[in-house]
């Protein structure tokens, strides 16, 4: 079944007759390169939990963590494509996932909102709500939602060309947003280790790209600078 | 720069092996030694003595050798309280993270 289907699908983009393999090779390859399929397997997370939620498997108390726990590993995700490029310079799965950056970043803030959604759930009422925010594990939280909004809502093509340049300030927005996203997790109290290991690979390349900059700029340009 | 990308992937997936090893269920707040399951009371007695407090209990169970009771205090803070299986003694409260109460030496 595999190789007629192959075979009928390499005839259709190419025309000629290639090898089987070949034609398996390249539905691989845009299956990979598949935006659309990557969004899919972004949300696919959600889905599965509010997929259990729907059928009554599991309580929104328990929902709260997971949400938040996949919303903090898409940001700290986004966040590292960067200065890996920046460490390691232009490559091919770099350009991959330069182009899925954005997604990242939407997912991110998707989650959060999930967090959000099944955090009031279960709180049950706004006074209950409004009485927490002053909590430092609480408002953390907000605040790092508040600064992910106006990132989220300038993910796209025609918000970086109407604001140019403060498009990357808008976008910086997200440094802060991670160091209250962390503060949340941390105060939260609900396993402090595994907060620091998510955030860890962050703080690792941010140290490897100083010390890049320290080591290989030669000492005119660092004084020029 | 290689071995660079190599050592960062390297730690990666110690970070990685580290997180997913971590048990899921103890998070170390409190401990209980209390010996075995047999002799401790029913989550339900507990459940019930709480409701007869006032308290709203939505969640219980086993953490830490302790029960970990998810709830609603009479005045309205939602709280995540642990208390010990075999006494109900109140151990350890919290809300969101503010210790509210903790029993000395716990």
């Amino acid at each position: 079944m595999g190789m007629i289907y192959c075979e009928r699908l390499s005839i259709s983009l190419t025309g000629a007759h290639p090898s089987p393999i070949a034609a398996a090779m390249h539905s691989l390859r845009s299956l990979r390169d598949s935006l659309p399929l990557f969004w899919l397997v972004l949300a696919l997370p959600g889905l599965w939990l509010a997929a259990d939620w729907a059928r009554g498997a599991i309580d929104p108390i328990d929902l709260i963590a997971p949400t938040g726990e996949w919303s903090a590993r898409a940001m700290i995700a986004a966040m590292l494509i960067g200065p890996l490029a920046g460490l390691v310079g232009q490559r091919g799965w770099l350009r991959w996932l330069l182009a899925r950056r954005r997604a990242l970043g939407v997912a991110a803030f998707a989650y959060a909102l999930l967090h959000l959604f099944f955090y009031a759930l279960d709180m049950g009422e706004l006074a209950a709500i409004i009485d927490e925010m002053v909590l430092p594990a609480i408002w953390t939280g907000w605040a790092a939602l508040a600064l992910m909004l106006p990132i989220a809502l300038t993910s796209n093509q025609a918000a970086m060309r109407m604001l140019k340049r403060a498009w990357k300030r808008v976008q910086r927005l997200a440094y802060p947003a991670a160091v209250l996203t962390l503060l949340h997790w941390l105060w939260i109290h609900d396993g402090a280790s595994v907060a620091l290991l998510h955030f860890a690979p962050l703080v690792l390349v941010w140290l490897g790209l100083a010390a890049k900059r320290i080591f290989s700029s030669p000492p005119l340009k660092q004084a020029g600078a | 720069m290689k071995t660079l990308s190599l050592s960062l992937a390297v730690a990666l997936a110690a970070g990685i092996a580290a997180v997913s090893a971590t048990p899921a269920a103890a998070t170390g707040k409190v401990t209980c030694k209390a010996g075995p399951q047999s002799g401790w009371k029913s989550m339900d007695a507990l459940t019930a003595a709480l409701t007869k407090d006032g308290w709203t209990v939505r969640k219980a169970k086993v953490d830490g050798g302790c029960y970990e009771v998810y709830a609603t205090l009479p005045t309205g803070e939602r709280v995540e309280a642990y208390f010990h299986p075999v006494t109900f003694e109140k151990l350890y409260v919290e809300q969101r993270g503010k210790v509210l109460f903790r029993k000395e030496g716990y």
